[in-house]
Protein backbone atom coordinates (compact mmCIF):
# COMPACT_ATOMS: atom_id res chain seq x y z
CA UNK A 1 0.00 0.00 0.00
CA UNK A 2 2.56 2.49 1.22
CA UNK A 3 4.60 1.71 -2.24
CA UNK A 4 2.06 1.87 -4.66
CA UNK A 5 1.32 5.54 -2.91
CA UNK A 6 4.44 6.41 -2.90
CA UNK A 7 4.46 5.11 -6.76
CA UNK A 8 2.21 7.81 -7.37
CA UNK A 9 3.80 10.83 -5.82
CA UNK A 10 6.68 10.20 -8.16
CA UNK A 11 4.76 10.13 -10.95
CA UNK A 12 2.67 13.07 -10.13
CA UNK A 13 6.32 14.47 -9.45
CA UNK A 14 7.45 13.31 -13.22
CA UNK A 15 4.33 14.10 -14.96
CA UNK A 16 4.30 17.91 -13.36
CA UNK A 17 3.43 19.77 -16.63
CA UNK A 18 5.68 22.43 -15.14
CA UNK A 19 8.44 20.10 -15.90
CA UNK A 20 7.98 19.52 -19.41
CA UNK A 21 10.99 20.76 -21.40
CA UNK A 22 10.38 22.72 -24.94
CA UNK A 23 11.94 20.93 -27.85
CA UNK A 24 14.78 21.57 -30.10
CA UNK A 25 13.30 23.87 -33.40
CA UNK A 26 12.56 21.16 -35.97
CA UNK A 27 9.95 19.70 -32.91
CA UNK A 28 8.02 22.81 -33.00
CA UNK A 29 4.68 22.40 -34.98
CA UNK A 30 4.22 24.73 -37.67
CA UNK A 31 2.12 27.34 -36.29
CA UNK A 32 5.13 27.92 -33.27
CA UNK A 33 7.53 28.23 -35.91
CA UNK A 34 5.60 30.82 -37.34
CA UNK A 35 5.09 33.12 -34.36
CA UNK A 36 8.55 32.66 -33.04
CA UNK A 37 10.33 32.70 -36.50
CA UNK A 38 12.59 35.43 -36.04
CA UNK A 39 14.34 33.18 -33.62
CA UNK A 40 15.05 30.35 -35.72
CA UNK A 41 18.45 30.51 -35.99
CA UNK A 42 19.37 31.18 -32.01
CA UNK A 43 16.03 28.36 -30.86
CA UNK A 44 18.60 25.80 -29.88
CA UNK A 45 20.75 27.94 -27.40
CA UNK A 46 18.25 29.54 -26.05
CA UNK A 47 17.70 28.73 -22.21
CA UNK A 48 14.65 26.17 -21.45
CA UNK A 49 13.31 28.57 -19.29
CA UNK A 50 12.87 30.74 -21.96
CA UNK A 51 11.99 28.82 -24.69
CA UNK A 52 9.05 27.52 -22.30
CA UNK A 53 8.23 31.21 -22.12
CA UNK A 54 8.15 31.96 -25.97
CA UNK A 55 6.00 28.84 -26.50
CA UNK A 56 3.32 30.15 -24.20
CA UNK A 57 4.07 33.65 -25.79
CA UNK A 58 3.55 32.05 -29.17
CA UNK A 59 0.27 30.40 -28.28
CA UNK A 60 -1.06 34.59 -28.51
CA UNK A 61 0.02 35.02 -31.70
CA UNK A 62 -2.85 33.14 -33.93
CA UNK A 63 -4.90 36.02 -32.27
CA UNK A 64 -2.94 38.48 -32.75
CA UNK A 65 -3.75 41.48 -35.64
CA UNK A 66 -1.55 42.00 -38.56
CA UNK A 67 -0.21 44.75 -37.20
CA UNK A 68 0.69 43.34 -33.78
CA UNK A 69 1.71 40.07 -35.60
CA UNK A 70 4.75 42.44 -37.08
CA UNK A 71 5.33 44.03 -33.95
CA UNK A 72 5.71 40.90 -32.45
CA UNK A 73 7.93 39.34 -34.78
CA UNK A 74 9.84 42.55 -35.13
CA UNK A 75 10.74 43.11 -31.59
CA UNK A 76 11.17 39.07 -30.76
CA UNK A 77 15.02 38.94 -31.20
CA UNK A 78 15.42 41.65 -29.01
CA UNK A 79 13.31 40.64 -26.33
CA UNK A 80 15.03 37.54 -26.64
CA UNK A 81 18.61 39.35 -26.10
CA UNK A 82 17.65 40.57 -22.87
CA UNK A 83 18.78 39.13 -19.55
CA UNK A 84 15.79 37.55 -17.33
CA UNK A 85 16.26 40.39 -14.63
CA UNK A 86 15.87 43.34 -17.52
CA UNK A 87 13.10 41.00 -19.02
CA UNK A 88 11.80 41.07 -15.54
CA UNK A 89 12.40 44.83 -14.86
CA UNK A 90 10.37 45.56 -18.12
CA UNK A 91 7.15 43.37 -17.15
CA UNK A 92 7.24 44.88 -13.91
CA UNK A 93 7.44 48.61 -15.76
CA UNK A 94 4.99 47.98 -18.53
CA UNK A 95 2.87 46.70 -15.27
CA UNK A 96 3.18 49.75 -13.46
CA UNK A 97 2.60 51.61 -16.80
CA UNK A 98 -0.75 49.74 -17.62
CA UNK A 99 -2.30 51.00 -14.07
CA UNK A 100 -1.55 54.90 -14.93
CA UNK A 101 -4.75 56.75 -15.99
CA UNK A 102 -5.36 57.02 -19.62
CA UNK A 103 -5.05 60.26 -20.75
CA UNK A 104 -1.30 60.11 -18.67
CA UNK A 105 -0.15 57.24 -20.67
CA UNK A 106 -1.35 58.85 -24.51
CA UNK A 107 0.32 61.43 -23.15
CA UNK A 108 3.85 59.80 -23.30
CA UNK A 109 3.08 57.64 -26.09
CA UNK A 110 2.51 61.17 -27.81
CA UNK A 111 6.33 62.32 -26.59
CA UNK A 112 7.71 58.89 -27.18
CA UNK A 113 6.12 59.11 -31.08
CA UNK A 114 7.69 62.68 -31.36
CA UNK A 115 10.97 61.66 -29.80
CA UNK A 116 10.94 58.92 -32.41
CA UNK A 117 10.07 61.60 -34.80
CA UNK A 118 12.71 63.41 -34.26
CA UNK A 119 15.58 60.80 -33.92
CA UNK A 120 14.64 58.94 -37.57
CA UNK A 121 15.08 62.70 -38.93
CA UNK A 122 18.13 62.93 -41.11
CA UNK A 123 20.66 65.78 -40.25
CA UNK A 124 19.61 69.33 -40.71
CA UNK A 125 19.98 70.29 -44.31
CA UNK A 126 22.90 72.92 -44.73
CA UNK A 127 24.75 71.92 -42.79
CA UNK A 128 27.94 69.82 -44.74
CA UNK A 129 28.94 66.74 -43.19
CA UNK A 130 32.04 66.44 -45.08
CA UNK A 131 34.27 69.60 -45.58
CA UNK A 132 34.37 70.13 -49.39
CA UNK A 133 37.59 69.49 -51.49
CA UNK A 134 39.79 72.48 -51.87
CA UNK A 135 40.57 74.08 -55.51
CA UNK A 136 44.09 73.85 -56.50
CA UNK B 1 6.17 24.42 46.47
CA UNK B 2 7.91 23.89 43.54
CA UNK B 3 5.18 21.93 41.20
CA UNK B 4 6.76 22.01 38.19
CA UNK B 5 7.74 18.28 36.57
CA UNK B 6 9.67 17.16 33.30
CA UNK B 7 10.43 14.35 31.47
CA UNK B 8 13.62 13.74 33.13
CA UNK B 9 12.02 14.19 36.90
CA UNK B 10 9.10 11.88 36.25
CA UNK B 11 12.01 9.79 34.70
CA UNK B 12 13.85 10.00 37.65
CA UNK B 13 10.75 9.59 40.25
CA UNK B 14 9.54 6.44 38.51
CA UNK B 15 13.05 5.08 38.81
CA UNK B 16 13.10 5.20 42.01
CA UNK B 17 9.42 3.96 42.50
CA UNK B 18 10.79 0.75 40.51
CA UNK B 19 13.38 0.49 42.86
CA UNK B 20 11.19 0.19 45.80
CA UNK B 21 8.23 -2.30 44.11
CA UNK B 22 8.04 -5.91 45.72
CA UNK B 23 9.47 -7.68 43.30
CA UNK B 24 6.62 -9.92 42.24
CA UNK B 25 5.02 -6.81 41.04
CA UNK B 26 8.03 -6.25 39.46
CA UNK B 27 8.10 -9.25 37.39
CA UNK B 28 4.47 -8.87 36.94
CA UNK B 29 5.24 -5.68 35.30
CA UNK B 30 7.73 -6.97 33.00
CA UNK B 31 5.60 -9.65 31.79
CA UNK B 32 3.09 -7.38 30.66
CA UNK B 33 5.85 -5.20 29.21
CA UNK B 34 6.75 -8.60 27.78
CA UNK B 35 3.71 -9.19 25.57
CA UNK B 36 2.61 -5.86 25.16
CA UNK B 37 5.95 -5.28 22.68
CA UNK B 38 4.97 -8.89 21.46
CA UNK B 39 1.75 -7.60 20.39
CA UNK B 40 3.44 -4.65 18.53
CA UNK B 41 4.31 -4.91 14.66
CA UNK B 42 8.30 -6.51 14.74
CA UNK B 43 9.37 -2.94 13.60
CA UNK B 44 7.90 -0.92 15.74
CA UNK B 45 10.09 -1.39 18.71
CA UNK B 46 13.33 -1.47 16.87
CA UNK B 47 12.15 1.98 15.92
CA UNK B 48 11.01 3.22 19.26
CA UNK B 49 13.81 1.85 20.87
CA UNK B 50 16.68 3.17 18.23
CA UNK B 51 14.98 6.46 17.71
CA UNK B 52 14.08 7.42 21.23
CA UNK B 53 15.54 10.40 21.93
CA UNK B 54 15.92 13.57 19.91
CA UNK B 55 13.95 14.68 16.46
CA UNK B 56 13.54 11.16 15.89
CA UNK B 57 10.20 11.37 17.79
CA UNK B 58 8.86 13.98 15.91
CA UNK B 59 9.43 11.64 12.46
CA UNK B 60 8.03 8.67 13.95
CA UNK B 61 4.84 10.65 15.87
CA UNK B 62 4.65 11.95 12.51
CA UNK B 63 5.11 8.82 10.35
CA UNK B 64 1.59 7.65 9.08
CA UNK B 65 0.48 4.02 11.09
CA UNK B 66 -2.73 2.94 9.39
CA UNK B 67 -3.80 2.60 5.79
CA UNK B 68 -6.14 5.42 6.11
CA UNK B 69 -3.64 7.88 7.90
CA UNK B 70 -1.46 6.74 4.78
CA UNK B 71 -4.28 8.07 2.35
CA UNK B 72 -4.89 10.94 4.06
CA UNK B 73 -1.53 12.04 3.72
CA UNK B 74 -0.98 11.16 0.06
CA UNK B 75 -4.33 12.87 -0.86
CA UNK B 76 -2.97 16.24 1.15
CA UNK B 77 1.03 15.86 -0.53
CA UNK B 78 -1.63 15.57 -4.27
CA UNK B 79 -3.67 18.71 -3.05
CA UNK B 80 0.02 20.36 -2.04
CA UNK B 81 1.45 19.15 -5.54
CA UNK B 82 -1.67 19.90 -7.36
CA UNK B 83 -1.67 23.79 -6.13
CA UNK B 84 1.82 24.35 -6.53
CA UNK B 85 1.38 22.94 -10.57
CA UNK B 86 -1.52 25.39 -10.60
CA UNK B 87 0.20 28.48 -9.17
CA UNK B 88 2.85 27.83 -11.41
CA UNK B 89 1.22 27.75 -14.59
CA UNK B 90 -1.12 30.44 -13.36
CA UNK B 91 2.07 32.73 -12.95
CA UNK B 92 3.56 31.58 -16.07
CA UNK B 93 0.42 32.54 -18.26
CA UNK B 94 0.50 35.91 -16.54
CA UNK B 95 4.07 36.41 -17.66
CA UNK B 96 3.27 35.26 -20.88
CA UNK B 97 0.62 38.02 -21.34
CA UNK B 98 2.85 40.54 -20.33
CA UNK B 99 5.47 39.39 -22.96
CA UNK B 100 2.68 39.84 -25.35
CA UNK B 101 1.53 42.68 -24.48
CA UNK B 102 5.05 44.52 -24.06
CA UNK B 103 5.91 42.94 -27.64
CA UNK B 104 2.54 44.21 -29.23
CA UNK B 105 2.43 47.16 -27.19
CA UNK B 106 2.45 50.56 -29.62
CA UNK B 107 5.57 51.87 -27.05
CA UNK B 108 9.03 50.29 -28.21
CA UNK B 109 10.31 47.92 -25.82
CA UNK B 110 13.10 50.33 -25.26
CA UNK B 111 10.37 52.54 -23.19
CA UNK B 112 10.40 49.72 -20.96
CA UNK B 113 14.00 48.30 -20.47
CA UNK B 114 16.82 50.09 -18.63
Amino acid sequence: MRNSLIAVFLLLCLTNPANASAGSWRELTPAQQEALAPLSQQWDSLPELQRNRLLETAKHYPRLTHEKKQRFQSRLTAWSKLTPEQRKAAREKFHAFSKVPAEHRERVKQMVKQNQAIAAQPPASGIPTTTPATQP
Amino acid sequence: MNTELNTDKIAQLLNRSTQQLDTRIVSALNLARNNALNNQRAYAPAYAHAHSHGTARWTHWLMPHSTQQWIAGGLLVAAIIGGANFWHHAQEQQISELDVAILTDELPIEVFVD
